[in-house]
């Protein structure tokens, strides 16, 4: 039981603090069943970490196996856009369990390994020198417009080979597969729309893929792969090369756009990163777990209980469905001392915000090199940065902790 | 083939089990989830040393043994 809280997560306050509201559940009711939307709420850190490594008891075949009805509720007329969308996801290869998890994921894992990522550093590092050379024409810009998501997005769009020009394409559509996390009664439209259009933009370019031999330096190529060795069906491509475009963008714009804002929050953070980063890289290193931790983009994670499990003495029982919120497990007291405490100096720093297991976000090296990456350049180029808003409004998804906009103005360091 | 000194960082192995996948023999998951050493003689040294390019968060270190050189990372 936990005193005085709606089950409603998309509320304003919910929304705009998840830390209060999912640290309320957390201290009252760490294994908390979430009457309205038929769901346990798990809060705790060892909580989360030990439902990843014991993976074979919390499936990930969410889609596949979700029999209770859509939450929050949807229009009564999409339940054939819903369907649609189910089918969809269900060829994610994060939506399987194993053995099938690894066969799909090993297709593409090692494109994202640590030596493979650190080729790709210099041309992060470019271009955030050639966004930040045009933001300083004009002496300011909205960080998540114009720096948190161009960047992320060029270098997955890069990787994966698509033309210059579709980027603003992808993001569009991205935009709309964004509506999985949100709870208004009529988002399945927008979402079955995006997830349409981009199944017709990649067919063709997976089918190309199909004829031609491997490519090593091109994803889309490397995920085909997967394809004409009988690993992936050709649905099973496409799905998962949306899914690394989307989750190769959208995740990181977060991680920067958030911990942009908690080094804007925390001036004296600020001044100790720019005083560090000249003395030592691993600073910039410690500074970016932080802000995973502190602030992290991804909010929750769904699973589905594969048998009866007990965990906090509350019986989870099969086809139960599970979602472990990361931004309360990150702000655990009894993982985290001073949880609340932004401290880019903490280490080792335990969060879970690429989650843990065998699920363990695949490119989570690509993330923290782009943010290691951008929050260096900032420190390195800024003498002050300026928050030109006092007023933060985030996408009302349960699942992205996403700003819509962050204007700041810029101060260049003396050169 | 060198005899290998491996080593997991339980600090920071996340029990990915990618490990496991490309030597099975060498690496073993314990009961928090986590890779450890079984037998360091368990597999190749190629297949090992993709084992440990292929950890997501670099928790493994492999040294050669006798001439105390670093192979990865």
């Amino acid at each position: 039981m936990v005193t005085s809280i709606t089950d409603d997560m998309f509320t304003g306050e919910a929304i705009a603090d998840p830390y209060s509201y999912y640290g309320k559940i957390r201290d009252e009711d760490p294994v908390y069943w979430n009457e309205l939307y038929e769901l346990w709420v798990i809060t705790k850190h060892d909580d989360l970490v030990w439902m990843t490594r014991n993976h074979e008891l919390f499936s990930s075949e969410f889609w596949a196996r979700d029999k209770r009805p859509p939450y929050p509720a949807i229009d009564e007329s999409d339940m054939g856009l819903y369907a649609y969308m189910r089918e969809f996801f269900m060829d994610w290869f994060i939506q399987h369990d194993r053995p099938v998890h690894t066969d799909q994921r090993k297709v593409v894992h090692k494109w994202f390994n640590p030596k493979s990522m650190e080729m790709w550093r210099p041309m992060v590092q470019q271009v955030i020198r050639d966004m930040l050379d045009e933001a300083d024409q004009n002496g300011k810009m909205d960080v998540m417009k114009d720096f948190a998501t161009p960047l992320p997005l060029f270098i997955i769009a890069q990787m994966m080979g698509m033309p210059y020009q579709d980027r603003q394409f992808i993001r569009s559509m991205a935009e709309k597969l964004l509506f999985i996390g949100r709870g208004e009664a009529d988002r399945m439209q927008p979402l079955v729309d995006g997830i349409k259009e981009l199944q017709d933009y990649l067919a063709p370019m997976v089918d190309m893929h199909m004829d031609l031999p491997t490519d090593e330096d091109n994803l889309l190529s490397v995920l085909t792969s997967g394809g004409k060795n009988g690993v992936l069906t050709r649905d099973e491509v496409i799905a998962d090369a949306i899914l690394l475009l989307l989750a190769g963008h959208e995740t990181t714009i977060n991680l920067i756009c958030n911990g942009t804002l908690a080094f804007m929050q925390h001036p004296e953070q600020w001044q100790l990163l720019k005083e560090d980063t000249l003395d030592s890289p691993n600073a910039v290193v410690r500074a970016t777990e932080e802000c995973l931790r502190y602030d992290p983009p991804v909010k929750s994670i769904q699973r589905i209980a594969s048998e009866d499990v007990e965990l906090g003495g509350k019986l989870l029982k099969e086809g139960d469905r599970i979602r472990w919120f990361i931004s309360s497990a990150n702000r655990d007291p009894d993982k985290h001392p001073e949880p609340d405490t932004f401290d880019i100096t903490r280490w080792p720093n335990t969060h879970v915000a690429f989650g843990s297991g065998i699920h363990h976000c695949l490119g989570a090296t690509l993330a923290r090199l782009e943010a290691q990456e951008a929050f260096k350049s900032l420190a390195e180029r800024y003498d002050k940065i300026t928050l030109e808003t006092d007023e933060f409004e985030y996408q009302p998804s349960v699942t992205f902790r996403s700003l819509k906009n962050l204007p700041v103005s810029l101060e260049n360091a003396a050169p | 083939m060198a005899k290998l000194r491996i080593s997991v960082d339980h600090d920071i192995c996340v029990g990915n089990r990618m490990c496991e996948t490309f030597a099975s023999k060498v690496f073993v998951i314990n009961e928090n989830g986590q890779s450890e050493v079984a037998d360091p003689e368990g597999d190749t040294e190629e297949n090992i040393l993709e084992a440990a390019e292929n950890c997501p968060v670099s928790a493994i270190t492999v040294v050669d043994e006798e001439t105390g050189e670093t192979l990865f990372p």
